[in-house]
């Protein structure tokens, strides 16, 4: 690593973060107007067998880096994960397990749309040692369904829900508000039939247009921004209200229930990113380093195992750290920016007071936390920490 | 040296894209001025920002050889002129140095008002005009219209014009055959005083100052002690020459002909165009006349976007001046843009292109204000201030009067179209001193307040008439006027650069409207935004930008941080190009609100 850059302030760990794992399963029925994330229309079979070997070599290419650390959590994230049989993810998380031990009450968590969900699949995964199935249910509303080009109906998704519930005692349900053509009443009506249906833990986005989408280059009609803002204030208060607690931008849990692995990210802890289009972050006693895998799957099962990692410049992580931590509504104690970022806390010391002179971050120097302006203009606040 | 009765000193008259550019291509072209492949489209326009906009601003000129049917072999000088409105002064002093001139009208859209004012001029100062009927291969063409405009417009007689297309070299032959037979040949006496008219002038890096000059009487050569006679410089002569239009040094120049001087002068207001250039030891009696100088018309306050650009565009303004010295800058300090510069231009064109010229050359980024005029104001205590920016307008308590520049326009309009352009005059405070019927088209005069015309007086007449519309103005005089200034209020803070003088009867409308705009322009943040229009201590219209509510991104899962970084400092780059009034954002546009008016609305 002759290439490592020297900035203001050098890297050096006494205690490395904890670490999770990532694997990504790039396959859905039909790709959202909406989604930028890598996903890909599956073809008449999916190469299931092919995939989990190519993501448990990219692991063990990946092993020497967290060598004798123990990981605690796992995210099955798509695309639409739940199209491989529990037959598949069983393979899948043992071969994980066999090579980087979870710690115990490890959270394991996979994502399922309900337009694939099949009861007799949701018990195989939980058989297979999923603990935590995360639902993309985005809509109520049959019309809005349709209009996110979404294949499943709102009694598919209500079925789905029973059946995650039956076989899952933590279940996460994605919804979305700020819909084309959806009003401040409606957003409402959705929310609260999320909360009827007591799951313990809550994911609630406004739409946005991304670039890449079907959405950007045919933009649908969406609420105005003071609609935006309405929905948002009416999800805060409802699930309040609901018993669920507000702990990230988008993220609503039951006491106890708060995603592990997203708090690891938040919290700005390390990860391995496996599968087709995934990233990852690890910590080394003095570099902090990234990876990347190929998007198309061909292209990565070709290469797994074979694929190389970056030094992140140690001036960027100031940013990236806030980026991640600044999104928890309650922040995060003062010193974790040292532990995470290896770095000290004068990198950043100017900023987080500029940011506490425009009344963004709460005053108190044990925790960095943003005030509830803050969160609101949470981009603004992180501006602040750009050059 | 060519006797004079063998020299032929003419110029082109056009209208833009009438063909000016491309039947001189032909013409050099045509006496071998340039090989072939040295020509490139349009030679004359050296500027590629003055290519792109198909008009000329500075003159040039070619020395060309040509053998007439006849078989005397002539030298024929072409001297270039600028085509626009705004440099009719150089038109003029262009003129002076010719006998001659061709009026290229295009035979499809017959004749344009700066054509007809560029006319005049030359026929004022008696120079012979022959007709030519351009882009006569067009089916569009008609001639026979074209000639009764010529005729009922012009008062000369096109008859016998001659028909041409540049665009095929059709009929160039025949141009030149009538440039020899019917354009005296220059007066003057090789032997007398020198009296040299500079047509043009312009910085070269490597030379100075370079002098473009008709000889009047006497003989100029290198290492001679010449003076300028407005100005008095004094400077001794390092190279004569001609323009074919390569540059070509000669040992002299002579009575009657046309070339160029360098001289060591390195500042380009010592080289006024339209002086007088004369021997220093044996000077001439008295210098040629028509000599003016010109002054700028229309101010505008040009600030870098960033204020740390403020020397660059110092400097930027500098190199832009030696080439240009009509216009004139200043620094000035705006409490809502911070440092730069106040920047007078002959018009609005040339106050455009100076700007893109210091945004494209210069790379600068630039906050312009809206263009103002220079206003006379008489105080009580009987002194009178010239006022170029309304936000130093003095207090009106000690104001007597207030008097704005009038010009004098000349409006040519197809028929169908006189009552709107009247009633846009008329909503401009014009008063009509004349108008006539030629042929298709109308001739309108107006005498009209230049601050309305310095707004959006050519687009409206442009978009009124779907193009056919043109217009000539000269600056006839001062009147007063009941003008108030018009102030802009952001979050209780005036804006000095957002201030326009207007006349008291429409203060009120116009008020409405500029909050109105501001408040589409000026992007919601973090606060609300007050914006008011004030008249003194009167608030006349008030408008609000609501605070935006959130900005914030919905989703973040460790993944791809670039993405979400690019975005940030998108967002962030995009306020760097915003000025920051207070803790009030304001984009660039903003401050030309002012000059777009919603128009018709009267």
């Amino acid at each position: 690593m002759s290439a490592v850059l020297r900035a203001r302030h050098d890297v050096r760990f006494a205690v490395l973060p904890p670490l999770a794992l990532y694997a990504h399963l790039p396959w859905c029925v039909r790709k959202c107007p909406y989604c930028d994330f890598n996903s890909h229309e599956k073809g008449d079979a999916l190469p299931e067998r092919e995939y989990v070997a190519a993501l448990v070599a990219d692991l063990e290419g990946l092993l020497p880096s967290v060598w004798g650390r123990r990981a605690g959590s796992v995210f099955i994230g798509g695309g639409t994960p739940s199209l491989f049989s529990p037959e598949s993810i069983d393979a899948l998380l043992a071969a994980l397990r066999a090579r980087v031990p979870l710690e115990p009450g490890a959270e394991v968590t996979l994502e399922a749309n309900p337009g694939t969900a099949e009861a007799g699949r949701f018990r195989g995964y939980r058989d297979a040692g999923v603990n935590r199935l995360s639902l993309g249910i985005q809509s109520f509303d049959d019309g809005r369904l349709a209009s996110l080009g979404r294949i499943h109906s709102a009694d598919e998704a209500r079925r789905a829900i029973e059946m995650a519930q039956d076989a899952f005692d933590n279940v996460n349900l994605d919804l979305m508000y700020g819909l084309p053509g959806q009003t401040v009443s409606e957003a409402r009506k959705e929310i609260a039939e999320a909360v009827r249906w007591g799951t313990t833990h809550l994911s609630a986005y406004q739409l946005t247009i991304e670039p890449n989408t079907v959405f950007f280059s045919k933009p649908p009609a969406l609420p105005s921004h003071d609609e935006a803002a309405d929905m948002q204030l009416a999800v805060e208060e409802m699930l309040a209200a609901a018993g669920f607690e507000h702990y990230e931008t988008s993220a609503f849990a039951r006491p106890g229930r708060r995603c592990r692995h997203n708090l690891n990210y938040w919290e700005f802890g390390d990860y391995l990113g496996l599968g087709a289009g995934a990233h990852g972050k690890v910590s080394y006693a003095e570099r902090v380093t990234r990876h990347e895998r190929p998007k198309p799957p061909r292209e990565y099962m070709a290469q797994a195992g074979a694929l190389k990692e970056s030094v992140i410049a140690s001036r960027e992580l100031p940013f990236e750290f806030m980026l991640n931590a600044l999104r928890l509504v309650q922040g995060v104690p003062s010193k974790l920016f040292e532990e995470r970022t290896g770095l000290p806390a004068a990198a950043v010391a100017r900023r987080l007071s500029t940011a506490r002179e425009k009344g963004l971050l709460e005053d108190d120097p044990l925790r960095i936390r943003p005030t509830p302006r803050g969160q609101l203009f949470l981009n603004e606040l992180l501006q602040l920490f750009l050059d | 040296m060519t006797p004079l009765e063998r020299i032929r000193n003419f110029s082109i008259i056009a209208h833009i894209d009438h063909g000016k550019s491309t039947l001189a291509d032909r013409i050099i072209q045509r006496c071998g001025g340039l090989a072939q492949r040295e020509m490139s489209d349009q030679v004359l326009d050296s500027m590629d920002l003055e290519r792109e906009r198909g008009i000329t601003i500075k003159a040039q000129t070619a020395a060309l050889e040509y053998v007439a049917r006849d078989g005397g072999r002539y030298l024929l000088n072409l001297i270039d002129t600028p085509g626009h409105v705004d440099f009719s002064y150089e038109v003029s002093r262009s003129l002076a140095a010719c006998e001659g001139a061709l009026l290229v009208v295009d035979a499809s859209q017959g004749v344009e008002a700066q054509t007809v004012a560029n006319c005049y001029t030359a026929t004022e100062q008696g120079v012979e005009v022959i007709p030519v009927l351009n882009k006569i291969d067009l089916p569009s063409a008609d001639p026979e219209n074209a000639i009764r405009e010529i005729e009922d417009v012009i008062g000369i007689e096109a008859r016998d014009a001659l028909r041409a297309s540049a665009k095929t070299g059709e009929g160039v032959e025949e141009i030149l055959e009538a440039v020899i037979a019917k354009v005296p040949p220059p007066k003057g006496d090789p032997q007398g005083r020198l009296q040299a008219l500079v047509i043009d002038s312009w910085f070269d890096n490597y030379v100075g100052v370079v002098m473009l000059v008709r000889m009047m009487h006497g003989t100029l050569k290198p290492k001679d002690r010449i003076l300028l006679m407005s100005t008095g410089a004094d400077h001794l002569c390092e190279q004569v020459g001609v323009f074919t239009p390569k540059s070509q040094p000669c040992e002299a120049l002579a009575a009657g002909e046309v070339g160029f001087v360098v001289a060591g002068v390195k500042d380009l207001r010592e080289a006024k165009v339209g002086d007088t250039l004369t021997h220093a030891l044996r000077p001439a009696p008295a210098p040629l006349p028509g000599f003016k100088e010109i002054k700028p018309q229309v101010f505008a306050g040009l600030y870098p976007v960033e204020a740390n650009q403020y020397e660059a565009l110092r400097e930027a303004l500098g190199k832009l001046h030696l080439n240009d010295a009509s216009f004139h800058y200043e620094p000035e300090i705006s409490q809502a843009l911070g440092y730069g510069f106040r920047c007078g231009f002959l018009g609005l064109l040339h106050m455009d292109i100076v700007q893109e010229r210091l945004e494209r050359e210069y790379g600068m980024h630039l906050v312009t204000t809206a263009p103002s005029v220079i206003y006379e104001v008489q105080l009580r205590d009987g002194s009178v201030e010239a006022i170029s920016n309304p936000a130093k307008l003095p207090d009106p308590a000690r104001i007597a009067e207030i008097r704005e520049p009038i010009i004098a326009t000349t409006i040519f309009v197809p028929q169908e179209y006189v009552g709107p352009v009247m009633t846009l005059c008329t909503e401009k405070r014009g008063v009509q001193t004349n108008l006539h019927y030629a042929a298709r088209h109308v001739v309108l005069s107006f005498d009209l307040p230049l601050n309305e015309v310095v707004l959006d007086f050519f687009d409206r007449l442009k978009s009124l008439t779907r193009g056919f519309g043109s217009m000539d103005y000269e600056f006839k005089e001062y009147r007063p006027a009941d003008v108030v200034r018009l102030d802009v209020l952001v979050n209780g803070e005036r804006v000095d650069a957002l201030s326009s003088m207007v006349h008291r009867e429409v203060a009120q409308r116009r008020g409405r409207e500029l909050a109105a705009r501001l408040r589409g322009l000026i992007p919601r943040q973090m606060f609300d935004v007050a914006i008011q229009a004030a008249i003194g201590a009167n608030i006349i219209a008030r408008e609000n930008v609501k605070a935006l509510r959130k900005n914030v991104l919905a989703k973040c899962y460790g993944g791809d941080v670039t993405r979400k970084r690019k975005l940030l400092e998108k967002q962030k780059e995009g306020k760097k190009r915003m000025k920051q009034v207070g803790s009030v954002e304001i984009p660039q546009e903003a401050f030309l609100a002012v000059l777009q008016r919603d128009g018709g609305q009267s």
